[in-house]
């Protein structure tokens, strides 16, 4: 069915050399996907979420066929994977590797009209579509300069045009509003949320938990090559129960970490780097019953504090809680 | 939205090839001095031998090189011989360095996230490279002939280009095999250079094949550059086919022609879907 996909225990391991100084080498197996499974609806939005490094991209990868599988099945706009790849290239829409897909020597239009020709676009079509393109995305004005002159973040909104040029029912974009300006990403967003009404289904991964949180209808949450959680993201914040978050800020230690991740009633805790300051995440059962005695852990470890305050759920809370660590660190597959 | 899929026709196919042919020329239209180049280069580069032999051989050097070749027109021979080597070292540039530019640019990915296949895109490519190369070296070559005072259209010219015409398919199939290799292992200037140098050797780029030895001679032949070169400097100066007639070395290119391209392309999705099993096409 247009816009559906469904994985089946999707599975990607490659071999990779790693250098040991001048000439020694030695290879090592990387399991980057570890038996994906899901399903994603017509017409949502659907987030992949998880760090730098978790398997979003490899497994964005396998599904627009640039990567071979190496076990597991999935079918995509009904067309199956490694069977029908030239059926899923034509009626897939796919904004990776950001303002890296582009041809800097070429004009936009010339960049848009070029990749029509390769989804096998008439002529005609090609330059109905581009001009229709570069409208929608207020690209005029820069429509005829070489892409080389381009700012970072109109570059990115080229590669999302050019995501748009086959007109597919299922669009992917990896991480689509990176080195964008705020307001340019709430533009992309828009447009976005716009071709979704028009029944595209987006497959959408960021590692924001914001963006998440306002695009995606269901969001799965990806890390070490393994979906942790799937769901809707008022399912992913509720599936933490009944616990509460409590976010300190200061300067503090990894042994007050770990001390207050010893605290009875805290299930987890992530320590990291905000605005030059250390920010404690705390995920606990009662954060009433266990603010005094983790101030005393704190101070008795001498972090200064300088913020201390209780917050809502949110889906790196549902990230930290199953995982640990934050959306921030990169978790190289093992 | 786009429905259900069909595969391409071949004109939508011709079409996508022309599209990747006519981006490389707008492409190469934004460094127009490229051009400029590759029209002095083959002319610079056969005058040096060319000014070498008048110095050591003063006014014997045509009856010289006539004793041991076949012709007294070292200057076109000379000239032939190094516009067919920019020929065939830009196939090889183009073809090889393309993938491994692309892969380090980031759009082979883009490419290769469409329908078209990789052997449409060789084959605009391969359009682009060979119009391109065609031009430069045609320009280049009377260019050359005027500058060192020689008659550039002497001898069966339409014969010259039909084995210049015919040995450019197998010589781009050649390079799509490099590119192939350049795929794997990931390095592509060592590999195109070493690889120009030796072709440019084997095919006689300023001596004819028979002064080689008798076993690089035999590898020599296994070359479709070497027949091109041959053929073209037969078919204008009369320095002798290998075969005697021509129709049997054209012969010989046609079987390089029917061969090599489809070994390539066996080669070359090989390779490719090994590349897309392991760390994929952008891993660079």
């Amino acid at each position: 069915m247009q816009g559906e996909v469904r994985i089946d225990k999707l599975v990607k391991t490659y071999e990779t050399r790693q250098r040991k100084g001048l000439i020694k080498s030695e290879m090592k197996l990387v399991e980057a996907l570890k038996g994906v499974s899901l399903s994603i609806r017509p017409g949502e939005v659907f987030g992949l979420l998880g760090p730098n490094g978790a398997g979003k991209t490899t497994l964005i990868k396998c599904l627009t066929t640039l990567l071979l599988p190496t076990s597991g099945e999935a079918w995509i706009n009904g067309y199956r994977l490694t069977k029908d790849d030239n059926a899923i290239r034509a009626t897939v829409g796919c904004m990776l590797m950001g303002e890296r897909g582009l041809y800097w020597k070429l004009t936009a239009r010339e960049n848009l009209e070029f990749f029509g020709a390769l989804y096998h676009l008439s002529p005609r079509a090609r330059r109905t579509r581009a001009d229709g393109i570069i409208e929608r995305l207020s690209l005029g004005d820069i429509a005829d300069r070489t892409v080389e002159t381009y700012s970072s973040g109109q570059k990115m909104k080229l590669a999302f045009a050019k995501a748009l040029i086959n007109d597919a029912p299922l669009l992917i974009l990896d991480e689509p509003t990176n080195t964008l300006d705020l307001p340019s990403a709430r533009e992309l967003r828009a447009v976005v949320r716009e071709l979704n009404r028009d029944g595209k289904t987006v497959i959408y991964t960021t590692h924001i938990m914001a963006e998440a949180e306002t695009m995606c209808d269901r969001v799965a949450i990806i890390d070490r090559g393994e979906v942790l959680a799937l769901g809707t993201v008022p399912e992913l914040k509720a599936s933490l129960g009944r616990e509460e978050v409590t976010r300190i800020e200061g300067v503090i230690s990894a042994g007050a970490n770990e001390a207050v991740g010893r605290l009875a009633g805290v299930s987890h805790t992530a320590l990291t780097a905000v605005n030059g300051h250390t920010q404690l995440t705390v995920v606990s059962a009662d954060q009433r019953a266990l603010l005094p005695r983790l101030i005393e852990a704190l101070v008795a470890h001498n972090a200064l504090v300088q913020k201390i305050a209780p917050e809502e759920v949110t889906l790196e809370d549902v990230f930290i809680a199953r995982t640990g660590r934050t959306l921030a660190e990169d978790t190289a597959v093992k | 939205m786009a429905a259900t899929y069909s595969p391409p026709t071949l004109g939508q196919s011709l079409s996508s090839a022309l599209a990747e042919a006519r981006l490389r020329f707008v492409n190469i239209s934004r460094y127009p001095g490229q051009l400029v180049l590759e029209i002095i280069i083959p002319i610079v580069f056969a005058a040096m031998p060319m000014l070498l032999g008048r110095a050591t051989a003063g006014a014997q050097a045509g009856a010289n090189f006539e004793a041991n070749t076949g012709t007294a027109n070292y200057v076109a021979f000379l000239l032939i011989g190094s516009n067919v080597f920019t020929i065939v070292s830009n196939a090889f540039w183009h073809m090889a360095y393309w993938l491994r530019f692309e892969q380090e640019t980031g759009t082979l990915e883009s490419i290769y996230l469409t329908p078209t296949s990789s052997v449409t895109l060789a084959l605009g490519l391969s359009i682009y490279s060979a119009v391109r190369a065609l031009i430069t070296a045609s320009v280049s070559y009377i260019a050359g002939c005027l500058v060192f005072r020689v008659n550039p259209f002497q001898g069966d010219v339409l014969l010259a280009c039909a084995f210049i015409a015919v040995g450019l398919i197998p010589v781009y199939a050649v390079a799509l095999l490099f590119g192939a290799l350049v795929l794997k292992v990931k390095e592509s200037n060592a590999l195109i250079g070493l690889m120009q140098w030796v072709v440019s050797f084997l095919m006689g780029i300023f001596f004819p094949v028979a002064v080689l030895p008798p076993v690089v001679r035999w590898v020599a032949l296994a070359f479709p550059p070497t027949w091109m070169t041959n053929g073209a400097r037969s078919a204008l100066l009369g320095v002798g086919f290998f075969f005697d007639k021509w129709y049997w070395d054209m012969g010989v290119l046609w079987a390089f022609l029917l061969f090599t391209p489809l070994f390539s392309f066996w080669v070359f999705n090989r390779v490719e879907n090994g590349v897309k099993r392991n760390e994929g096409m952008g891993q660079f």
